[in-house]
């Protein structure tokens, strides 16, 4: 085959240019540390560090909705222990009010001091976060949820909470009137108290218990008593019908029981006395049982048994808010942990997602020196035989003839 | 016998040497000389004279000069020289369209992925001013980049019509070269004697216009060579060179194609024909590549907006009084383009208009669509979607693929219409949203559980599914069994009962009235009551931020609808950029890896050629050492016959 001059030099300088241009290439990619600069160098790892991409700023969004919530929940946590300790207190005062020997002007300033502590309460539920969310505002985070008005305190919120853009179900506001408005009455099951006018005072009925829950009935009953030539009786009527409780002596402290359920009078009831118990209601408003309460201890001129009677009702309201408010501070607590699991799945993802970026588009260093040296060498051989080669042609040897 | 016979011989053999060695030192002279044939002096011996003792020769006569030349050779190495040229045409063209999808942080993907995480945080600080400020600028950065990326698009469309602009200029210039030279060597021809550099020169010029537009030659009787293009079309006919010119394309007027002038009036070439050349790399691009990048652009950009749109018109933004969002983007709108030899009125206008509206963004193609009348029943229309090639029938009024088809009046037979549903539509995307307030982030309905419920349903979220909703009326869902069975009424806002109905619920379905939503975690006991009303604060309601924030996952761009009616298939935003990008990567790698073979094969055919018709310097300095010798022989010749012809006249003197 015939090798022209002028075909042969272009041949061997395309050649030595493929070569320079394949070192430059491995140069950029040694100089960037990435084997994958365009879509072309590699298309299906471009789209696998793409889709990486989008994982990594996602887990960042996450992050900050997390931390968003946990911000929240920890301001509505600490809220809710502020509020236990209030409650403490009022407790204490309420029942040192039930102290037989204080005087009126005595439970008057009580009732004072619970006044000053009820609003300080009022205030704690009224919380917000410091950017005009208030904590337990349900969805309506954006009002004051609880409204001092001539009727009580109402809520103004809207129930159910408004969570972050996150897989998981992480709140930024808490449900407050399960709580603070809505505790079920009396000691969760049914509500004991005497009947309005048809009581002398003398006696008093106590929260009751549950003895055996499958009995219950959910009626209203009515122990009626009469006393007669000393000897006081009393009879049980369940919904107005006469039940098999009639005519029963009474004792004072002694229980009576019923379909399940069991209390105890005390003190001694007049004739005409009555007492009953109701299903219990959703609707305990902690800041009602607190008006109430104020309202009885600045009452003057009661009897000991109205005293000892409003003391107890209000202990089991108090009780019963409190363990609503503690078992609302224990759901708080529990998103706490769930936001802190969530952070450390959402770093592990992010990791990942850094690690799959990296795997799809980063150059493996030592691979890539390895291939830059044997171009180098590569280039270095074409050049010297470039050289030996064109330098040979028969001019050279044929000299003065 | 007479002495003058060897001075004779002697004579012609210095003057064959003497042509010889000028030959060859013309070779030598034009070694390095492009296109150049190698010349040879072909001699012959004259014929003997007969004398009594036998036919004694008569000497060397040259009778021409021949040049190296394999007809076969020279038209393959012109072939794969222009294929090798189209294949790098759009191989630089290819590599600039891959910078308008970048990799990482700086593409469209990043931004958008980037513009819905900003939802999150919209959805934890709804009221937040600063936090809606931030969503606007993540919008308007996202749009700023569709636009970008559009613009380069057209300024490739740009460069392409100016490189096919010069390199059809520099076709009508070799074109008349070629006629120039065709007349001289026909001129010449009938002296008898090939003329060697011409015709050297006319197939130099046919390789570099094979680089521009692949040919195919024939030669004549005349000598001269026919030049023919795009599948017979005539260049070249003897001394009369035709012209090319750019013309827009009839049926898209910002792309151009090639026509031939012939009588004043250019008649479009059919880029089908044009097989090879710069001119046809570039036309494949312009009509492939950089159409179905334009495409998938505008498919992205017309999905996400247009969803972003609607979702915004299910939520209540914080003016005072709060009212439904208004639409976040304006993006370019479909077009529809009449060819440009459509039926015209007596005013220059079209008769028929065919007009474009987006039905559902979702399902919108990355395509083009032809579209004429089909012949075989008249008042349908044939639509073809010119990415895949499926052809339906459709009639005016009709959604196909997302979008409404409106024809009036009737098309005539011979109607052409370029359909572009998202063409323009990256080119036209802007945020049209300023103030912060109009973001819709609230839901218009927030749903509540009844407060003695007994159950353990809680609400696992509430989504507007249609923007018929009428959030003034009340809805309440009541469950009158454990298994799930509920009554529910829709009330207005004066209590009045507007409708009703009972059916079932299923775990994990939503219930579904007045166009929203409802999903219920956990068991709903019998008598539990859910609501579902007017939201009353949009400033602390995050639903539609929520919702907005859940297109992350929605596979919004390209979905199908299959035969049972359902909606199915398609990619997330930032799924589809990644495979947009990797589409115009693998269009790129088969370009890099078809250009070096063709280029490979051009070298080895040129090599070929070369190899049969180049100049080899060693072969030319043997050449001239031999007849170098052969010319001393002849005059030591000369000098034997004048030393003869001197002893003659001595003796003859005597």
């Amino acid at each position: 085959m015939r090798i022209t001059s002028a075909n042969a030099f272009e041949a061997s300088i395309d050649s030595l240019q493929l070569r320079q241009q394949k070192l430059s290439e491995t140069q950029k990619q040694l100089t960037s540390g990435k084997r994958v600069l365009h879509a072309s160098d590699d298309p299906t790892a471009a789209a696998r560090a793409e889709r990486a991409l989008a994982t990594v700023s996602r887990t960042e969004a996450s992050q900050r909705a997390l931390d968003a919530s946990r911000n929240s929940m920890t301001l509505t946590e600490s809220a809710l222990g502020d509020a236990n300790d209030l409650l403490q207190q009022i407790r204490e005062t309420m029942v040192s009010a039930g102290n037989a020997s204080y005087s009126d002007s005595e439970r008057a300033s009580l009732a004072n001091k619970i006044a000053g502590l009820r609003n300080q309460l009022l205030s704690v539920a009224n919380r917000n976060d410091g950017a005009g969310s208030y904590l337990f505002g349900g969805q309506a985070s954006s009002q004051v949820p609880f409204v001092d008005t001539t009727s009580g305190v109402q809520y103004r919120g809207i129930s159910g909470d408004v969570k972050v853009a996150s897989q998981e179900a992480l709140p930024l506001t808490v449900d407050g009137a399960g709580a603070w408005t809505q505790g079920r009455t009396g000691n969760g099951v049914f509500e004991t108290r005497p009947v309005s006018g048809a009581n002398s005072g003398n006696a008093w009925i106590d929260s009751g218990r549950i003895t055996n829950p499958s009995l219950i009935t959910g009626s209203t009953y009515t122990v009626q008593f009469s006393v007669s030539g000393g000897t006081t009786t009393y009879t049980v009527l369940q919904d107005g019908n006469v039940t098999g409780l009639a005519g029963v002596p009474y004792t004072s402290g002694k229980a009576i029981e019923i379909d399940g359920q069991s209390f105890t009078i005390n003190g001694s009831p007049a004739d005409g006395d009555q007492f009953e118990t109701v299903p219990a209601t959703p609707t305990l408003n902690v800041f009602d049982t607190l008006d109430r309460t104020i309202a009885e201890l600045k009452t003057p001129l009661r009897s000991g048994g109205q005293i000892t009677q409003g003391v107890q009702r209000s202990l089991r309201d108090l009780d019963q808010s409190m363990n609503s408010l503690q078992s609302l501070r224990a759901a708080v607590g529990e998103t706490l942990n769930l936001a802190d699991s969530a952070e450390s799945r959402n770093a592990d993802l992010k990791l990942y997602g850094q690690s799959e970026r990296s795997n799809a588009e980063d150059l493996d260093m030592v691979q890539a020196i390895s291939d830059f040296q044997n171009q180098q060498s590569g280039y270095d051989a074409a050049l010297k035989t470039y050289s030996l080669v064109q330098k040979m042609s028969l001019f050279q040897y044929l000299n003065g003839s | 016998m007479s002495t003058s016979a060897v001075m004779s011989l002697g004579v012609r053999a210095m003057f064959a040497d003497y042509a010889a060695l000028q030959t060859t030192s013309n070779n030598i002279a034009n070694a390095n000389v492009a296109g150049y044939s190698r010349q040879q002096v072909s001699l012959e011996t004259a014929k003997g004279q007969y004398t009594g003792a036998g036919f004694f020769g008569k000497g060397v006569n040259v009778t021409t000069v021949t040049r190296s030349y394999d007809q076969f050779l020279t038209r393959e190495a012109a072939n794969s020289k222009a294929l090798a040229a189209t294949d790098k045409a759009r191989l630089d063209q290819l590599n600039l369209l891959e910078q308008v999808f970048p990799t990482g942080e700086s593409g469209i993907g990043y931004a958008a992925g980037q513009f819905l995480n900003s939802m999150v945080d919209l959805a934890s600080n709804p009221q937040d001013a600063s936090t809606r400020q931030v969503v606007l600028s993540r919008a308007s950065d996202l749009s700023m980049r569709f636009n970008s990326a559009a613009g380069q698009l057209d300024t490739l469309q740009a460069g392409v019509t100016s490189d096919l602009q010069n390199s059809v200029k520099s076709v009508n210039e070799l074109a008349k070269n070629i006629a120039n030279v065709n007349d001289k060597i026909a001129a010449v021809i009938g002296a008898g004697h090939a003329p060697n550099d011409l015709l050297d020169e006319r197939d130099r010029l046919v390789s570099r216009l094979s680089e521009l537009v692949q040919v195919t030659t024939l030669p004549a009787e005349d000598g001269t060579l026919a030049v023919f293009i795009a599948g017979g079309q005539r260049l070249v006919l003897g001394s009369q060179a035709s012209a090319l010119q750019v013309n827009p394309d009839p049926s898209d007027a910002s792309r151009s194609t090639i026509a031939i002038v012939d009588n004043g009036i250019g008649r479009n070439l059919s880029t089908d024909l044009m097989t090879g050349g710069t001119i046809a790399g570039l036309l494949n691009f312009q009509n492939n590549d950089l159409v179905d990048a334009r495409n998938m652009l505008g498919q992205m950009a017309a999905a996400i907006a247009g969803r972003i749109n609607e979702q915004q018109s299910f939520g209540l933004d914080l003016r005072s009084p709060p009212g439904a969002g208004g639409a976040l983007f304006s993006i370019g709108a479909p077009r529809a383009l009449s060819n440009e030899n459509n039926l015209k009125d007596s005013a220059g206008n079209f008769v028929t208009n065919v007009t474009l509206t987006t039905t559902d963004p979702t399902q919108l193609r990355a395509s083009d669509y032809s579209l004429q009348a089909d012949p075989l029943s008249p008042g349908n229309y044939t639509l073809t979607r010119l990415s895949d090639g499926t052809v339906t029938t459709i009639a005016s009024g009709d959604v196909v693929d997302g979008m409404r088809i409106d024809i009036s009046p009737a098309a005539a037979a011979d109607d052409r219409f370029l359909l572009q549903p998202v063409g323009r539509a990256a080119n036209g995307i802007s945020r049209v949203i300023d103030d912060p307030r109009g973001l819709a982030a609230a839901s218009p309905v927030t749903a509540t559980v009844g407060a003695s419920n007994t159950g353990t349903a809680t609400v696992g979220s509430l989504r507007v599914t249609s923007s018929s909703i009428d959030p003034s009326l009340t809805a309440t869902v009541t469950f009158n069994s454990s298994t799930g069975n509920y009554d529910w009424q829709l009330v207005d806002a004066s209590n009045n009962l507007v409708s009703n109905g009972s059916s079932t619920w299923v775990p994990g379905q939503p219930i579904s009235i007045n166009g929203f939503d409802l999903t219920l975690n956990g068991v709903p006991a019998n008598g539990d009551v859910f609501t579902v009303a007017k939201t009353l604060y949009p400033a602390s309601n995050n639903g539609n931020a929520l919702a907005m924030a859940a297109m992350r996952d929605e596979t919004l761009v390209g979905r199908t609808l299959n035969s049972s009616g359902q909606l199915s298939g398609g990619n997330t935003i930032t799924d589809a950029y990644a495979a947009a990008m990797a589409d115009v990567g693998v269009r790129v790698q088969s370009a890099e890896s078809t250009a070096t073979t063709s280029a490979a094969v051009a070298a080895q055919t040129e090599q070929q050629r070369a190899g049969q018709a180049g100049v080899n310097l060693d072969e030319e300095a043997a050449h001239l050492i031999q007849f170098q010798q052969a010319y001393q022989a002849a005059a030591k010749v000369l000098q034997v016959a004048q030393s003869i012809f001197d002893t003659l006249l001595q003796t003859a003197a005597g």
